[in-house]
Protein backbone atom coordinates (compact mmCIF):
# COMPACT_ATOMS: atom_id res chain seq x y z
CA UNK A 1 0.00 0.00 0.00
CA UNK A 2 3.04 2.32 0.82
CA UNK A 3 4.25 1.87 -2.87
CA UNK A 4 0.36 2.56 -3.92
CA UNK A 5 0.43 5.93 -1.86
CA UNK A 6 3.57 7.31 -2.70
CA UNK A 7 3.18 6.61 -6.54
CA UNK A 8 -0.53 8.71 -6.11
CA UNK A 9 1.40 11.21 -4.62
CA UNK A 10 3.94 11.51 -7.35
CA UNK A 11 1.34 11.85 -10.12
CA UNK A 12 -1.88 13.75 -8.60
CA UNK A 13 -1.05 15.34 -5.46
CA UNK A 14 0.70 16.82 -4.45
CA UNK A 15 2.49 15.76 -7.83
CA UNK A 16 2.49 16.04 -11.23
CA UNK A 17 -1.22 16.84 -12.26
CA UNK A 18 -1.33 19.23 -9.34
CA UNK A 19 1.28 21.09 -10.47
CA UNK A 20 0.26 21.64 -14.03
CA UNK A 21 -3.79 22.40 -13.18
CA UNK A 22 -1.50 24.96 -10.77
CA UNK A 23 0.85 26.41 -13.16
CA UNK A 24 -2.32 27.39 -15.47
CA UNK A 25 -4.30 28.99 -13.06
CA UNK A 26 -0.91 30.64 -11.84
CA UNK A 27 -0.56 31.69 -15.63
CA UNK A 28 -3.79 33.38 -15.82
CA UNK A 29 -3.43 35.02 -12.26
CA UNK A 30 0.18 36.65 -13.70
CA UNK A 31 -1.90 37.62 -16.86
CA UNK A 32 -5.00 39.10 -15.15
CA UNK A 33 -2.47 41.07 -12.91
CA UNK A 34 -0.61 42.00 -15.12
CA UNK A 35 -3.71 43.66 -17.12
CA UNK A 36 -5.12 45.10 -13.96
CA UNK A 37 -1.62 47.37 -13.44
CA UNK A 38 -2.15 48.27 -17.47
CA UNK A 39 -5.46 49.62 -16.93
CA UNK A 40 -6.73 46.57 -18.84
CA UNK A 41 -9.05 43.37 -17.71
CA UNK A 42 -7.18 40.72 -19.50
CA UNK A 43 -8.73 37.25 -20.41
CA UNK A 44 -12.53 37.24 -19.60
CA UNK A 45 -14.71 34.98 -21.55
CA UNK A 46 -12.66 31.54 -21.73
CA UNK A 47 -14.24 30.01 -18.34
CA UNK A 48 -14.82 32.20 -15.26
CA UNK A 49 -13.09 35.72 -15.75
CA UNK A 50 -10.96 34.15 -18.09
CA UNK A 51 -9.46 31.48 -15.88
CA UNK A 52 -9.10 28.75 -18.96
CA UNK A 53 -7.60 31.02 -21.11
CA UNK A 54 -3.79 28.88 -20.55
CA UNK A 55 -6.07 25.76 -20.91
CA UNK A 56 -7.24 26.76 -24.19
CA UNK A 57 -4.58 27.72 -25.33
CA UNK A 58 -2.79 24.68 -24.23
CA UNK A 59 -5.55 22.77 -26.26
CA UNK A 60 -4.97 24.64 -29.13
CA UNK A 61 -1.53 24.38 -29.34
CA UNK A 62 -1.50 20.58 -29.36
CA UNK A 63 -3.98 20.51 -31.86
CA UNK A 64 -1.78 22.56 -33.95
CA UNK A 65 0.25 21.24 -36.80
CA UNK A 66 4.44 20.39 -35.10
CA UNK A 67 6.54 22.01 -37.95
CA UNK A 68 9.51 19.94 -37.90
CA UNK A 69 12.32 22.38 -39.91
CA UNK A 70 14.61 20.61 -42.28
CA UNK A 71 17.36 22.33 -41.65
CA UNK A 72 17.04 21.29 -37.22
CA UNK A 73 18.94 19.03 -35.33
CA UNK A 74 16.10 16.55 -35.16
CA UNK A 75 16.75 14.54 -32.18
CA UNK A 76 18.00 17.62 -29.97
CA UNK A 77 14.64 19.57 -31.46
CA UNK A 78 12.23 16.91 -30.43
CA UNK A 79 14.01 15.94 -27.22
CA UNK A 80 14.43 18.89 -25.43
CA UNK A 81 10.82 20.38 -24.73
CA UNK A 82 10.12 16.80 -23.06
CA UNK A 83 13.48 17.47 -21.04
CA UNK A 84 12.86 21.02 -20.28
CA UNK A 85 9.07 19.98 -18.45
CA UNK A 86 10.78 16.98 -17.18
CA UNK A 87 13.33 19.16 -15.21
CA UNK A 88 10.92 21.81 -13.91
CA UNK A 89 8.01 19.20 -12.66
CA UNK A 90 11.11 17.45 -10.41
CA UNK A 91 12.14 20.65 -9.13
CA UNK A 92 8.65 21.32 -7.76
CA UNK A 93 8.35 17.39 -6.73
CA UNK A 94 11.02 18.76 -3.98
CA UNK A 95 9.01 21.81 -3.25
CA UNK A 96 7.41 21.14 0.83
CA UNK A 97 3.63 21.37 0.00
CA UNK A 98 1.85 19.36 2.22
CA UNK A 99 4.37 18.51 4.66
CA UNK A 100 7.21 20.28 5.70
CA UNK A 101 9.29 18.02 2.96
CA UNK A 102 8.75 17.59 -0.48
CA UNK A 103 8.27 13.98 -2.00
CA UNK A 104 11.83 14.13 -3.31
CA UNK A 105 13.63 15.12 -0.57
CA UNK A 106 17.38 14.63 0.96
CA UNK A 107 20.18 16.22 2.55
CA UNK A 108 21.62 18.53 0.38
CA UNK A 109 19.12 19.10 -1.94
CA UNK A 110 19.18 22.85 -1.99
CA UNK A 111 22.24 22.65 -4.16
CA UNK A 112 19.93 20.35 -6.26
CA UNK A 113 17.40 22.38 -6.82
CA UNK A 114 19.40 25.64 -8.06
CA UNK A 115 21.44 23.06 -10.19
CA UNK A 116 18.14 22.26 -11.75
CA UNK A 117 17.22 25.75 -12.99
CA UNK A 118 20.88 26.25 -14.40
CA UNK A 119 19.93 22.79 -16.31
CA UNK A 120 16.71 24.50 -17.93
CA UNK A 121 18.77 26.84 -18.99
CA UNK A 122 20.93 25.23 -20.32
CA UNK A 123 18.24 23.12 -22.92
CA UNK A 124 17.02 26.58 -23.39
CA UNK A 125 20.46 27.45 -24.79
CA UNK A 126 20.75 24.16 -26.86
CA UNK A 127 17.15 24.44 -28.05
CA UNK A 128 17.85 27.85 -29.42
CA UNK A 129 21.18 26.79 -31.23
CA UNK A 130 19.70 23.27 -32.82
CA UNK A 131 17.12 25.35 -33.91
CA UNK A 132 19.59 26.50 -36.80
CA UNK A 133 17.33 29.88 -37.14
CA UNK A 134 19.40 33.07 -36.98
CA UNK A 135 17.12 35.11 -34.24
CA UNK A 136 17.38 31.49 -32.33
CA UNK A 137 20.69 31.41 -31.96
CA UNK A 138 21.08 35.22 -31.48
CA UNK A 139 18.43 33.80 -28.27
CA UNK A 140 20.39 31.30 -27.19
CA UNK A 141 23.63 33.51 -26.98
CA UNK A 142 21.67 35.58 -25.13
CA UNK A 143 20.38 33.30 -22.51
CA UNK A 144 23.84 32.02 -22.39
CA UNK A 145 25.11 35.54 -21.01
CA UNK A 146 22.07 36.49 -19.20
CA UNK A 147 22.49 32.98 -17.54
CA UNK A 148 26.36 34.01 -16.23
CA UNK A 149 24.63 37.32 -14.77
CA UNK A 150 22.37 36.32 -12.73
CA UNK A 151 23.08 32.56 -11.51
CA UNK A 152 26.01 33.52 -9.31
CA UNK A 153 23.90 36.30 -6.82
CA UNK A 154 20.96 33.53 -6.66
CA UNK A 155 23.38 31.16 -5.82
CA UNK A 156 25.05 33.31 -3.27
CA UNK A 157 21.65 34.54 -2.01
CA UNK A 158 20.49 30.72 -1.57
CA UNK A 159 24.06 30.03 0.40
CA UNK A 160 23.21 32.64 2.70
CA UNK A 161 20.17 31.17 3.64
CA UNK A 162 22.17 27.54 4.01
CA UNK A 163 24.28 29.49 6.40
CA UNK A 164 21.64 30.91 8.47
CA UNK A 165 20.06 27.29 9.26
CA UNK A 166 23.21 25.50 9.08
CA UNK A 167 22.47 23.56 6.45
CA UNK A 168 21.81 22.56 2.86
CA UNK A 169 18.58 20.77 3.50
CA UNK A 170 15.35 22.43 2.37
CA UNK A 171 13.72 20.51 5.09
CA UNK A 172 15.99 21.65 7.72
CA UNK A 173 15.57 25.50 6.20
CA UNK A 174 11.92 25.33 6.44
CA UNK A 175 12.20 23.91 10.03
CA UNK A 176 14.88 26.44 11.26
CA UNK A 177 11.91 28.88 10.40
CA UNK A 178 9.06 26.93 11.61
CA UNK A 179 10.95 27.02 14.88
CA UNK A 180 12.01 30.51 14.67
CA UNK A 181 11.28 33.43 12.61
CA UNK A 182 11.17 33.64 8.63
CA UNK A 183 13.76 34.23 7.16
CA UNK A 184 12.92 37.36 5.07
CA UNK A 185 12.18 39.08 8.86
CA UNK A 186 15.59 40.56 9.41
CA UNK A 187 18.95 40.41 6.92
CA UNK A 188 17.79 38.35 4.45
CA UNK A 189 15.31 40.51 3.01
CA UNK A 190 17.84 42.04 1.04
CA UNK A 191 18.59 38.31 0.13
CA UNK A 192 14.71 37.92 -0.65
CA UNK A 193 15.24 40.83 -3.11
CA UNK A 194 18.65 39.29 -4.73
CA UNK A 195 16.27 36.17 -5.53
CA UNK A 196 13.14 37.55 -6.50
CA UNK A 197 15.31 39.28 -9.26
CA UNK A 198 17.05 36.87 -10.14
CA UNK A 199 13.97 34.83 -10.25
CA UNK A 200 12.80 37.33 -12.68
CA UNK A 201 15.87 37.03 -14.81
CA UNK A 202 15.42 32.84 -14.81
CA UNK A 203 12.12 33.11 -16.05
CA UNK A 204 13.01 35.58 -19.04
CA UNK A 205 10.21 37.53 -17.96
CA UNK A 206 10.48 41.87 -18.47
CA UNK A 207 12.69 43.39 -17.90
CA UNK A 208 15.01 40.32 -18.32
CA UNK A 209 12.84 38.62 -21.34
CA UNK A 210 16.26 39.59 -23.18
CA UNK A 211 16.56 35.99 -24.97
CA UNK A 212 12.81 35.99 -26.11
CA UNK A 213 12.73 40.14 -26.94
CA UNK A 214 10.32 40.02 -29.37
CA UNK A 215 10.61 43.43 -31.11
CA UNK A 216 14.60 42.40 -31.94
CA UNK A 217 15.12 38.71 -32.57
CA UNK A 218 11.16 37.73 -33.16
CA UNK A 219 10.76 35.25 -30.39
CA UNK A 220 14.45 34.28 -29.71
CA UNK A 221 15.08 30.66 -28.92
CA UNK A 222 11.53 30.04 -29.13
CA UNK A 223 11.18 30.92 -32.97
CA UNK A 224 10.92 27.96 -34.81
CA UNK A 225 8.65 25.62 -31.83
CA UNK A 226 5.63 25.38 -33.10
CA UNK A 227 2.16 22.98 -31.90
CA UNK A 228 3.23 20.87 -29.52
CA UNK A 229 6.44 21.72 -28.65
CA UNK A 230 6.06 25.45 -28.00
CA UNK A 231 2.69 24.12 -25.91
CA UNK A 232 5.31 21.82 -23.86
CA UNK A 233 7.70 24.97 -23.45
CA UNK A 234 4.73 27.24 -22.46
CA UNK A 235 3.89 24.88 -19.98
CA UNK A 236 7.60 24.38 -18.74
CA UNK A 237 7.88 28.02 -18.46
CA UNK A 238 4.83 28.34 -16.01
CA UNK A 239 5.64 25.30 -14.09
CA UNK A 240 9.04 26.92 -13.40
CA UNK A 241 7.11 30.31 -12.43
CA UNK A 242 5.25 28.10 -9.97
CA UNK A 243 8.34 26.92 -8.61
CA UNK A 244 10.02 29.25 -8.51
CA UNK A 245 8.05 31.21 -5.75
CA UNK A 246 7.40 28.26 -4.31
CA UNK A 247 11.62 28.34 -3.82
CA UNK A 248 11.08 31.12 -2.87
CA UNK A 249 8.46 30.55 -0.18
CA UNK A 250 10.49 27.88 1.37
CA UNK A 251 13.74 29.50 1.79
CA UNK A 252 12.45 32.94 2.53
CA UNK A 253 8.80 32.67 4.00
CA UNK A 254 9.19 29.57 6.33
CA UNK A 255 7.32 27.12 3.83
CA UNK A 256 4.12 25.89 4.11
CA UNK A 257 3.72 26.54 7.65
CA UNK A 258 1.71 28.89 9.40
CA UNK A 259 -0.79 28.78 12.55
CA UNK A 260 -2.11 25.23 12.29
CA UNK A 261 -4.79 23.42 13.96
CA UNK A 262 -3.17 20.11 15.43
CA UNK A 263 -4.73 17.46 13.02
CA UNK A 264 -5.72 19.34 10.23
CA UNK A 265 -1.66 20.33 8.89
CA UNK A 266 -2.45 18.74 5.51
CA UNK A 267 -4.94 20.54 4.68
CA UNK A 268 -3.84 23.79 5.95
CA UNK A 269 -0.32 23.54 5.02
CA UNK A 270 -1.19 23.68 0.97
CA UNK A 271 -3.32 26.71 1.47
CA UNK A 272 -0.60 28.78 3.11
CA UNK A 273 1.75 27.13 0.32
CA UNK A 274 -1.25 28.98 -1.97
CA UNK A 275 -1.47 32.55 -0.38
CA UNK A 276 2.63 32.40 0.18
CA UNK A 277 3.65 31.82 -3.29
CA UNK A 278 0.88 33.90 -5.03
CA UNK A 279 2.55 36.42 -3.08
CA UNK A 280 5.55 36.23 -4.47
CA UNK A 281 4.01 35.30 -7.77
CA UNK A 282 2.53 39.58 -7.29
CA UNK A 283 6.15 40.84 -6.76
CA UNK A 284 7.07 39.20 -9.95
CA UNK A 285 4.15 40.13 -12.05
CA UNK A 286 4.14 43.78 -10.15
CA UNK A 287 8.15 43.95 -11.48
CA UNK A 288 7.36 42.59 -14.70
CA UNK A 289 4.75 45.52 -15.81
CA UNK A 290 6.61 48.29 -14.24
CA UNK A 291 9.50 47.91 -16.11
CA UNK A 292 10.54 47.88 -19.81
CA UNK A 293 13.10 45.42 -21.41
CA UNK A 294 17.10 46.00 -20.29
CA UNK A 295 19.60 45.53 -23.21
CA UNK A 296 21.56 42.57 -22.88
CA UNK A 297 24.56 44.32 -21.65
CA UNK A 298 23.02 46.65 -19.01
CA UNK A 299 21.55 43.36 -17.84
CA UNK A 300 24.88 41.83 -17.44
CA UNK A 301 26.07 45.15 -15.95
CA UNK A 302 23.68 45.54 -13.30
CA UNK A 303 24.09 42.21 -12.29
CA UNK A 304 28.05 42.02 -11.73
CA UNK A 305 28.22 45.82 -10.49
CA UNK A 306 24.70 45.57 -7.77
CA UNK A 307 23.72 42.03 -7.58
CA UNK A 308 26.93 40.02 -6.98
CA UNK A 309 28.13 42.94 -4.45
CA UNK A 310 25.03 43.11 -2.71
CA UNK A 311 24.85 39.22 -2.33
CA UNK A 312 28.54 38.90 -0.95
CA UNK A 313 27.33 42.03 1.31
CA UNK A 314 24.13 39.60 2.39
CA UNK A 315 26.42 36.68 2.91
CA UNK A 316 28.87 38.48 5.00
CA UNK A 317 25.98 39.92 6.84
CA UNK A 318 24.36 36.50 7.55
CA UNK A 319 28.03 35.04 8.54
CA UNK A 320 28.23 37.99 11.21
CA UNK A 321 25.00 37.29 12.85
CA UNK A 322 25.48 33.05 12.87
CA UNK B 1 -12.56 15.39 -28.10
CA UNK B 2 -12.89 17.40 -31.42
CA UNK B 3 -15.58 19.93 -29.52
CA UNK B 4 -12.74 20.21 -26.80
CA UNK B 5 -10.02 21.28 -29.44
CA UNK B 6 -12.57 24.08 -31.41
CA UNK B 7 -13.21 25.35 -28.11
CA UNK B 8 -9.63 25.88 -27.70
CA UNK B 9 -9.40 27.33 -31.30
CA UNK B 10 -11.82 29.71 -31.27
CA UNK B 11 -10.72 31.34 -27.88
CA UNK B 12 -6.99 31.65 -28.61
CA UNK B 13 -6.35 33.01 -32.13
CA UNK B 14 -3.10 34.75 -31.87
CA UNK B 15 -2.09 36.99 -34.46
CA UNK B 16 0.74 37.92 -36.73
CA UNK B 17 0.60 41.33 -38.41
CA UNK B 18 2.03 41.55 -41.78
CA UNK B 19 2.38 44.98 -43.91
CA UNK B 20 2.20 44.07 -47.18
CA UNK B 21 3.05 47.63 -48.09
CA UNK B 22 0.24 49.71 -46.18
CA UNK B 23 0.63 53.46 -46.09
CA UNK B 24 0.92 52.95 -42.34
CA UNK B 25 -2.82 53.75 -41.09
CA UNK B 26 -4.24 50.46 -40.98
CA UNK B 27 -1.13 49.07 -39.27
CA UNK B 28 -1.97 51.79 -36.28
CA UNK B 29 -5.81 50.89 -36.51
CA UNK B 30 -4.15 47.25 -36.03
CA UNK B 31 -2.13 48.48 -33.38
CA UNK B 32 -4.57 50.53 -31.65
CA UNK B 33 -6.84 47.44 -31.74
CA UNK B 34 -4.85 45.74 -29.61
CA UNK B 35 -3.99 48.54 -27.13
CA UNK B 36 -5.54 48.64 -23.61
CA UNK B 37 -8.25 50.40 -24.60
CA UNK B 38 -9.71 47.83 -26.41
CA UNK B 39 -7.71 44.70 -24.75
CA UNK B 40 -8.21 41.80 -27.48
CA UNK B 41 -6.77 39.84 -24.71
CA UNK B 42 -10.22 39.60 -23.11
CA UNK B 43 -10.69 36.97 -26.31
CA UNK B 44 -7.45 35.34 -25.57
CA UNK B 45 -5.95 37.39 -29.07
CA UNK B 46 -2.09 37.86 -28.15
CA UNK B 47 0.08 39.50 -30.83
CA UNK B 48 3.21 37.46 -32.08
CA UNK B 49 6.37 37.67 -33.04
CA UNK B 50 7.11 34.46 -35.14
CA UNK B 51 4.98 33.01 -37.81
CA UNK B 52 5.34 29.26 -36.23
CA UNK B 53 3.14 30.61 -33.28
CA UNK B 54 0.28 32.14 -34.78
CA UNK B 55 -3.06 30.87 -36.00
CA UNK B 56 -4.25 34.51 -37.78
CA UNK B 57 -2.54 36.07 -40.58
CA UNK B 58 -3.46 40.16 -40.49
CA UNK B 59 -2.87 41.74 -43.87
CA UNK B 60 -2.21 44.82 -44.20
CA UNK B 61 -1.79 47.33 -47.18
CA UNK B 62 -1.85 46.26 -51.37
CA UNK B 63 0.57 43.31 -52.18
CA UNK B 64 3.24 44.19 -53.88
CA UNK B 65 5.35 42.64 -56.35
CA UNK B 66 8.43 43.33 -53.82
CA UNK B 67 6.71 41.62 -50.61
CA UNK B 68 4.72 38.81 -52.85
CA UNK B 69 7.59 36.19 -52.16
CA UNK B 70 7.93 37.19 -48.57
CA UNK B 71 4.22 37.04 -47.92
CA UNK B 72 4.24 33.21 -49.34
CA UNK B 73 7.34 32.40 -47.17
CA UNK B 74 5.73 33.92 -43.75
CA UNK B 75 2.33 32.08 -44.92
CA UNK B 76 3.65 29.07 -44.94
CA UNK B 77 5.95 29.28 -41.91
CA UNK B 78 2.95 28.74 -40.32
CA UNK B 79 1.44 25.70 -38.64
CA UNK B 80 -2.10 24.11 -39.89
CA UNK B 81 -4.89 25.56 -39.28
CA UNK B 82 -4.06 29.17 -40.57
CA UNK B 83 -6.25 31.87 -41.10
CA UNK B 84 -5.72 35.19 -43.29
CA UNK B 85 -7.26 38.62 -42.81
CA UNK B 86 -7.02 41.21 -44.72
CA UNK B 87 -7.39 44.89 -43.47
CA UNK B 88 -7.99 47.55 -45.71
CA UNK B 89 -9.51 48.31 -48.73
CA UNK B 90 -6.03 48.52 -50.48
CA UNK B 91 -5.39 44.84 -48.79
CA UNK B 92 -8.94 42.86 -50.18
CA UNK B 93 -8.60 44.66 -54.42
CA UNK B 94 -5.60 47.02 -54.00
CA UNK B 95 -7.80 50.17 -53.44
CA UNK B 96 -6.58 53.01 -55.12
CA UNK B 97 -3.43 51.76 -56.16
CA UNK B 98 -5.46 48.95 -58.22
CA UNK B 99 -4.04 48.43 -61.85
CA UNK B 100 -0.51 49.81 -60.59
CA UNK B 101 2.32 47.93 -62.77
CA UNK B 102 4.00 46.65 -59.42
CA UNK B 103 0.47 45.94 -57.23
CA UNK B 104 -1.55 42.73 -56.86
CA UNK B 105 -4.98 43.12 -57.21
CA UNK B 106 -5.88 42.07 -53.99
CA UNK B 107 -5.29 39.49 -51.16
CA UNK B 108 -6.83 36.77 -52.65
CA UNK B 109 -5.07 36.36 -55.91
CA UNK B 110 -2.26 35.94 -53.74
CA UNK B 111 -2.95 33.71 -50.88
CA UNK B 112 -6.69 32.19 -49.69
CA UNK B 113 -8.39 34.83 -47.54
CA UNK B 114 -10.94 33.79 -44.52
CA UNK B 115 -12.35 37.41 -43.40
CA UNK B 116 -12.34 40.81 -45.29
CA UNK B 117 -11.97 44.14 -42.89
CA UNK B 118 -13.20 47.44 -45.35
CA UNK B 119 -12.30 50.73 -44.58
CA UNK B 120 -9.43 53.00 -45.51
CA UNK B 121 -8.11 52.34 -42.70
CA UNK B 122 -11.02 50.58 -41.09
CA UNK B 123 -11.47 51.47 -37.38
CA UNK B 124 -10.26 49.35 -34.62
CA UNK B 125 -13.83 48.43 -33.89
CA UNK B 126 -14.21 46.99 -37.15
CA UNK B 127 -11.04 44.85 -36.96
CA UNK B 128 -12.43 43.49 -33.78
CA UNK B 129 -15.26 42.84 -35.55
CA UNK B 130 -13.88 41.05 -38.30
CA UNK B 131 -11.89 39.08 -35.98
CA UNK B 132 -15.10 37.84 -34.11
CA UNK B 133 -16.70 37.29 -38.14
CA UNK B 134 -13.77 35.11 -38.54
CA UNK B 135 -14.32 33.12 -35.39
CA UNK B 136 -17.97 32.79 -36.05
CA UNK B 137 -17.23 30.95 -39.28
CA UNK B 138 -14.85 29.01 -37.55
CA UNK B 139 -17.23 27.95 -35.21
CA UNK B 140 -20.31 27.19 -37.47
CA UNK B 141 -17.71 24.93 -39.53
S1 LIG C 1 -6.57 50.88 -47.08
FE1 LIG C 1 -6.20 53.07 -46.91
S2 LIG C 1 -5.25 53.27 -44.93
FE2 LIG C 1 -5.10 51.15 -45.47
S3 LIG C 1 -3.13 50.92 -46.45
FE3 LIG C 1 -4.61 51.33 -48.07
S4 LIG C 1 -4.57 53.53 -48.38
FE4 LIG C 1 -3.58 53.11 -46.39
Amino acid sequence: MEWLLELLQILIFPGIVFAIVLAFVYEWFDRKIYAKLQNRVGPLYTGKSGILQPFADFVKLLAKEDITPGEVDKPLFNALPIVALTLSLMGFLALPITGLRGIISFNGDLIFLIALMTLICIVIIYSGISSSNRFSTVGAERAALQLLGYEIPMMLSAISIGILAGSMWVYDIVNTQVSGIWFLVGPSILGFAIFVLCGQAELERIPFDIPEAETEIVAGWLTEFSGKKLALFRLTKDVELLYLSGLAVALFLGGPSGPVISGLEPILYPIYFLLKTLFVLFLLTTLRALFARLRIDQMVNFSWKYLVPLAILQVLLVRVIV
Amino acid sequence: MMNLVKWARLRSPWLLHFNTGACNACDIEVLAALTPRYDLERFGVLLKGSPRHADVLVVTGPVTRQVRDRLLRVYNQMPDPKFVVAVGTCCISGGVFNGCYNVYSGLDSVIPVDAYIFGCPPKPEAIINGVAALLKKLEES
